[in-house]
């Protein structure tokens, strides 16, 4: 019989409560204080966002506005995700084939590259002559930049860029997932003669349903907080992120704010009863959903008509949509860089050249080295001080009974619209607050700090779980070892693979951290909010510049990840 | 002194009690044996021993010390695990050398106690392995190494042969006790299987639903069983059920379904009661004559089967009750066919009466 | 009828051979059990009879057709897993009629078929558990009514038995076979207890390294094993390295090392060959009177096991055999430290040609 009960091993207290003390300063703190930030002040926003003297409700209706549009686009973006990225993730956990790892790093690829540049590669690669236009002889774009996609209203551009900056937190969580699901399950469906399909609607899909919940959430609160990319693709149309940053950059902090603390509230409303859902252990569908015999019938032949003809589309559709929401923009954006090098190769002009924007008079290539400082240094130091407070954090959340309860709340920064959090650190330390730093790198620091923590600590718990971890523990004791002589030997080595991918994936999120970094960053660019930068100045050659080095400093990232998580 | 000592631990999960005051003393040098059935609380009973668990009543002694409270590496007691808990990313070397480098001993001792436990368990040439490529038994000998390594002087073993091969369990067996017998330790070893507690061990404890059942040395487990549980449990055997029907100086009587009368030699039971009365199948043989002194029932063979080296027939009695009769294939006469009319005989002395359980018969002895 | 045969399967895993040209027929009614130590392929041929997995040679025959290409749910067998693999989300009725209805069976006979397995297993009460909620052994028992339900012919069993207690496994095993003879299944059964595969199998093969060693009934496999890792494999036996020094009609004279000569009945080379003989410990005994093949020695251990004794014996040589005796009431009792004199009945002796890999290797368990 296993026991949860016994004696946690004996962390000081004071590291404890030290660690707690800092993680809800550091991590909470701000986003609770937006919230409350709109209550002390309920008489300014009153005044500015309902019965402003000179447009009346008109900030109220904005945001109104903004707001349905924000939900409809990620919910859109959402639903897409799921129907290809189900069976994506399917082919990704159960087969192997050549080049499948291959495929699962292009898939995790949006996660790694700063969204800025990646925004910019598919805005040229669907709307600027240099992409997919030019190639198929047009002399425009294939698409404007303002075109809609009908029913949704969404923009084209802005629904392929969510699409392919959300589609990696379904696939990877949907992967994982059904590793997690014994394959003797399947294969029992199947002697019992059920067909592929049958099996995977009866069997597989119910017992894996907290997977496709965590996945949609996960990719929901990404979409709602996507701001790097939606700054550079969204043209006319305005969503709730965007919308926060450029109130805030009007300094109508008011209106921002309670926007801010809306958008988290309501994101907060649909994702924590899911995350509650999903944390239950062992939840899965319950019932074989019930449906009249006729249909369950012809549902069933089709599925073994399909299993045995169809199963190619499943193959090959996911990874279209792989292939152009992710490897054409890329690609269109390394070959353009070397067109556009010299000079614009349609106009001629040398001021359209990289060379120039560069080292010509605007000097970009100051400004990029200045960013490229700023980043590095930006994201060494919130990494750093995350995982100071993440490691012991890990420990905390297995070992202590208030754990889950930790772990559940760790999932509130995990889901805040990235602009809202940069607002709220903004006014709980900026000079409106605590006045602790004015805005700039130390702000951004603090910024960054909210959302690596959750990250590091997840990858720490999850290399945790499935290690078996207690019982080296145990046995270490048993032969001698003190518990801090056992964590040293025995668990931080075992941990070490999860530990290092924590470092990594909080350091590229800094690196790529677009939103938040807008609103605090003051005079301290960092790489990404450079890139808008460029795009808002029309310094095309310039941006496209940046984004293949960004894109080329996240390939070498990616490389790492691989190199290290390979190891076990 | 005994090494061991537990007075009424109690532990309990939730509404479950794992373990209900057990009492329990261990000499030095004891191998022991922990037996039962799945949730009998084996585990947890070691894992309090080790430190690992607290208990939520009694006290735990060991070496006369009482040591509630006290630390699992402050306890000289080693806890193996089923799995081995290997550490994945030491050498075989340094999973054996673990306990004695972070107890700190001179390098030449470590060097030297490492070396000599490998050789021991014959896996000096494998040192450098890591763990995942070694085979099962392997492992094993190397989880078995690193805990003797550690100079503890108590071996908990939990499920130790569980995680093998069947045929390479058999084999281990005794290379496990005769290597706990040969370093002089103190060996508690947690099992189901009862053909592995009686080989191995010097004494043996049944326990059953978180109670003990019945300790004693693997003999007296076997040849007197205490209740019907543990005869089920351990060896196995018929259970039939009857009433006194007559009681004598030497015996009794037992009035069985149809009116079969068997004689027993147990007395002290009341005429009347109802009971039930157990054979072991060793003890029951199968042939064409009476034989004189014992009891002897007219039946048919309604199955052979042959199980590891014996014939067991299964015999169907005149008054329908099934007798199962083991005998080794060396020590078989002739072999009988199915459906061959033979005499069931089995001592009056080899029978053990129980007072009928209030739960019913098949609630002591089913054991799905 | 439910007949299988195996034709010249085979399967690689890079440079690991599973299945090395297996060739095998399982007859209609039959009970075979495949034994074998970890990884010696067993579990790689049952899965390619299920279609779990193709092999890259050889065919397949079901009934007498070909089922190499015929995907899983097609070819009609029922499967017990070693993990049970009831699904957790569905309750033990559902889970058995899972069957019927992928299968389109209309609901009256479904409903039919499955109260029908329940009182089989002796579960209608409980049809409205979960899987967790049950014991391992009534979850298997559920496993195995979930895959007869469809009335599958050709029962695979995979280590039905392996996740449960030994006592608990002991009882299912002669439950499972009840089931394939009272429904006249065909079964084929793996598992890596040699003792449960000989006492409920018409049949046993014994397989190592992906080949089939030797196949034959359970006493014959037991009393006359062909092979000498069978010997060792299916039960305990001693080995004990010697010359042939003799060789007549139908008996011979082989040397052991340190002098002693022993008859043996069963003749294998030629004078002067290096050979192994084994026998059972049962079927040697302590004796006092001058008999044929005796090894005079000392008892070193006595290991008591219920109603068995083992003696373990040091011999003059220094080599060790094991003696097994039943426990009774009159026979002497032994203590180590006694000279004993081992006999060995001619007929009881095994002789293999000395194994070229060496006799270690050659008896390897894993």
């Amino acid at each position: 019989m296993v026991s949860k009960a016994r004696k946690p091993l004996d962390l000081s207290n004071l590291v404890v409560w030290a660690t707690l003390g800092a993680f809800f300063t550091l991590v909470l703190l701000p986003t609770f204080y937006l919230i409350s930030y709109v209550f002390l002040r309920w008489n300014e926003v009153r005044v500015e966002v309902f019965e402003n003297p000179i447009i009346g409700d008109e900030n109220w209706r904005q945001i109104l506005k903004v707001l349905f549009f924000s939900f409809r686009l990620s919910l859109s973006a959402v639903a897409f995700d799921l129907i290809f990225g189900v069976p994506l993730a399917y082919i990704l956990a159960r087969k192997s084939f050549p080049g499948r790892t291959l495929l699962e790093d292009i898939v995790t690829l949006p996660l790694v590259i700063p969204t800025s540049g990646f925004g910019f590669s598919t805005l040229i690669t669907w709307t600027t002559v240099a992409g997919i236009g030019g190639f198929l002889g047009l002399n425009s774009g294939l698409i404007s930049l303002n075109a809609l996609i009908p029913i949704i209203n969404v923009p084209f551009i802005l629904f392929v860029v969510h699409v392919a900056l959300t589609f990696p937190y379904v696939v990877r969580t949907l992967e994982t997932k059904f590793q997690s699901i014994d394959v003797t399950f399947e294969l029992a469906s199947r002697t019992l003669g059920a067909s592929s399909l049958t099996t995977f609607r009866n069997i597989l899909l119910p017992l894996a349903i907290p997977g496709v919940l965590s996945g949609a959430v996960l990719a929901f609160a990404r979409s709602l907080g996507e701001t790097g990319a939606t700054l550079i693709v969204s043209g006319v149309s305005t969503t709730a992120s965007i919308a926060i940053v450029r109130w805030a950059s009007e300094f109508k902090l008011a209106t921002a704010s309670f926007m801010g603390s809306l958008l988290v509230m309501i994101a907060w409303a649909i994702i924590l009863p899911v995350e509650v859902y999903v944390g239950q252990r062992g939840r899965s569908l319950k019932v074989p959903y019930r449906m009249p015999r006729a249909l369950h019938d012809r549902l069933i032949k089709f599925e073994r008509f399909a299993s045995k003809r169809l199963s190619r589309i499943k193959d090959v559709v996911p990874l279209a949509v792989v292939l152009t929401t992710v490897v054409i923009p890329i690609i269109v954006v390394l070959n353009s860089v070397i067109r556009y090098w010299s000079a614009d190769p349609y106009t001629g002009k040398v001021q359209g050249g990289v060379l120039y924007q560069l080292f010509g008079p605007s000097n970009y290539f100051n400004s990029l080295l200045r960013a490229t400082l700023t980043s590095i240094i930006v994201a060494l130091a919130s990494t750093y001080i995350s995982m100071c407070l993440a490691v012991p954090l890990a420990f905390i959340i297995e070992r202590r009974w208030y754990g889950r309860i930790i772990r559940t709340i760790l999932k509130v920064p995990m889901i805040i619209p990235t602009s809202s959090l940069g607002l709220s650190v903004l006014l709980l330390w900026g000079p409106g607050g605590f006045n602790l730093a004015h805005p700039g790198i130390w702000l951004i620091i603090l910024t960054h700090i909210v959302f690596s923590v959750p990250v590091i600590v997840e990858s720490i718990i999850a290399a945790y779980e499935g290690s078996g971890l207690q019982m080296y523990e145990d046995s270490a004791r048993t032969l001698g070892a003190t518990p801090y002589n056992a964590i040293e030997t025995v668990s931080l080595p075992l941990l070490k693979g999860g530990v290092l991918t924590g470092f990594i994936l909080s350091f590229t999120r800094s690196l790529g951290e677009t939103g938040a970094t807008f609103i605090v960053m003051g005079r301290d660019v960092t790489i990404p909010a450079l890139v808008v930068n460029m795009v808002e100045a029309l310094a095309i050659s310039a941006a496209l510049f940046t984004s293949t080095y960004l894109i080329v400093l996240s390939l070498i990232l990616l490389a790492l990840i691989r190199l290290l998580t390979r190891r076990r | 002194m005994s090494l061991i000592k537990l007075v009424n631990v109690t532990k309990r999960f939730g509404e479950i009690t794992a373990l209900d005051r057990i009492n329990l003393s261990i000499e030095d040098g004891e191998y022991v044996c922990i037996l039962g059935p799945t949730g009998a609380g084996k585990t947890t009973l070691l894992r309090i021993i080790a430190g690992l668990l607290d208990p939520d009543e009694g006290e735990v002694y060991i070496e006369g010390r009482p040591v509630n409270g006290v630390p699992p590496e402050r306890r000289n007691a080693v806890y193996m695990f089923q799995e081995y808990a290997l550490f994945p990313h030491m050498t075989v070397w340094e999973n054996v050398s673990y306990g004695p480098v972070i107890k700190d001993w001179d390098r030449d001792r470590i060097d030297r106690v490492t070396s000599e436990i490998l050789e021991m368990v014959r896996l000096a040439e494998r040192k450098d392995a890591f763990p995942h490529e070694l085979s099962g038994g392997m492992q094993q000998r190397v989880a078995l190494a690193r805990g003797i390594a550690s100079g503890a002087r108590i071996l908990l073993l939990d499920e130790p042969l569980g995680a093998l091969d069947a045929r390479l369990r058999v084999d281990l067996r005794t290379q496990l006790r005769s290597l706990v017998k040969d370093q002089g330790l103190t060996a508690v070893h947690v099992t189901h299987d009862q053909e592995e507690a009686l080989m191995i061990a010097d004494r043996v404890v049944i326990l059953r639903e978180g109670r003990i059942e019945q300790v004693g040395t693997p003999h007296e487990i076997y040849s007197e069983p205490r209740s019907i549980f543990v005869t089920s449990f351990v060896g196995g055997a018929n259970f039939v059920e009857g009433n006194v029907a007559e009681v004598g100086d030497s015996g009794s009587v037992v009035e069985l379904r149809g009116g079969l009368r068997i004689q027993v030699s147990k007395r002290g039971r009341s005429i009347g009661e109802k009971v039930v009365v157990a054979v072991r199948r060793e003890d029951v043989t199968v042939g064409t004559e009476k034989v004189t002194g014992s009891n002897n029932i007219l039946g048919m063979v309604g199955s052979v089967l042959f199980i590891g080296g014996s014939i067991e027939y299964e015999v169907r009695l005149e008054n329908g009750e099934r007798i199962s009769s083991r005998i080794l294939l060396s020590d078989a006469p002739k072999t009988y066919r199915v459906g061959e009319r033979v005499v069931v005989s089995f001592p009056p002395e080899r029978c053990y009466v129980f007072p009928y359980p209030k739960a019913g018969l098949l609630k002591e002895i089913e054991a799905v | 009828m439910p007949e299988v045969r195996l034709v010249n399967v085979t399967k690689r895993y890079g440079k690991i051979v599973a299945n090395d040209h297996i060739n095998l027929t399982i007859k209609d009614g039959e009970y075979v059990s495949v034994i074998g130590p970890s990884g010696c392929g067993k579990t790689t041929l049952i899965k390619s009879i299920a279609g779990i997995i193709k092999p890259d040679e050889g065919e397949i025959y079901i009934d007498g057709r070909l089922v190499n290409d015929l995907p899983i749910e097609e070819r009609g067998v029922g499967y017990v897993f070693q993990n049970i693999a009831l699904f957790p989300h569905m309750t033990v009725w559902d889970n058995i009629v899972y069957g019927p209805k992928v299968r389109c069976l209309p609901p009256e006979e479904t409903r039919a078929l499955a109260l029908e397995m329940l009182e089989m297993i002796k579960l209608s009460a409980r049809s409205d558990a979960y899987p967790s909620e049950l014991s391992g052994g009534t979850q298997q028992k559920t496993a195995v009514a979930r895959a007869l339900i469809s009335r599958a012919r050709l029962l695979l069993l995979d280590e039905p038995l392996g996740a449960l207690d030994v006592k608990v496994r002991a009882e299912l095993r002669y439950e499972l076979r009840r089931l394939v003879k009272d429904l006249k299944l065909t079964a084929l059964h793996v598992t890596h207890d040699q003792e449960e595969a000989m006492s409920i199998s018409d049949r046993v093969v014994v397989m190592k390294k992906g080949r089939i060693v030797e196949a034959g009934t359970p006493i014959n496999l037991y009393v006359r094993p062909k092979n000498i890792f069978t010997a060792n494999f299916v039960g305990e036996a001693n080995f004990l390295r010697g010359v042939v020094t003799q060789v007549n009609k139908d008996r011979s004279i082989v040397e052991i090392r340190g002098g002693s000569k022993l008859v043996t009945k069963n003749t294998d080379g030629g004078v002067g060959d290096p050979v192994v003989i084994a026998f059972r410990p049962e079927f040697a005994s302590i004796v006092r009177k001058k008999r044929l093949n005796r090894l005079s020695g000392k008892i070193v251990d006595v290991l008591y096991s219920g109603s068995i004794v083992r003696l373990k014996v040091e011999l003059a040589n220094g080599d060790r055999v094991v003696v097994k005796k039943a426990l009774s009431f009159e026979r002497p009792t032994f203590n180590v430290g006694d000279k004993v004199t081992v006999n060995i009945p001619p007929k009881d002796i095994l002789v293999y040609p000395y194994p070229e890999e060496g006799l270690d290797r050659a008896l390897a368990l894993e």
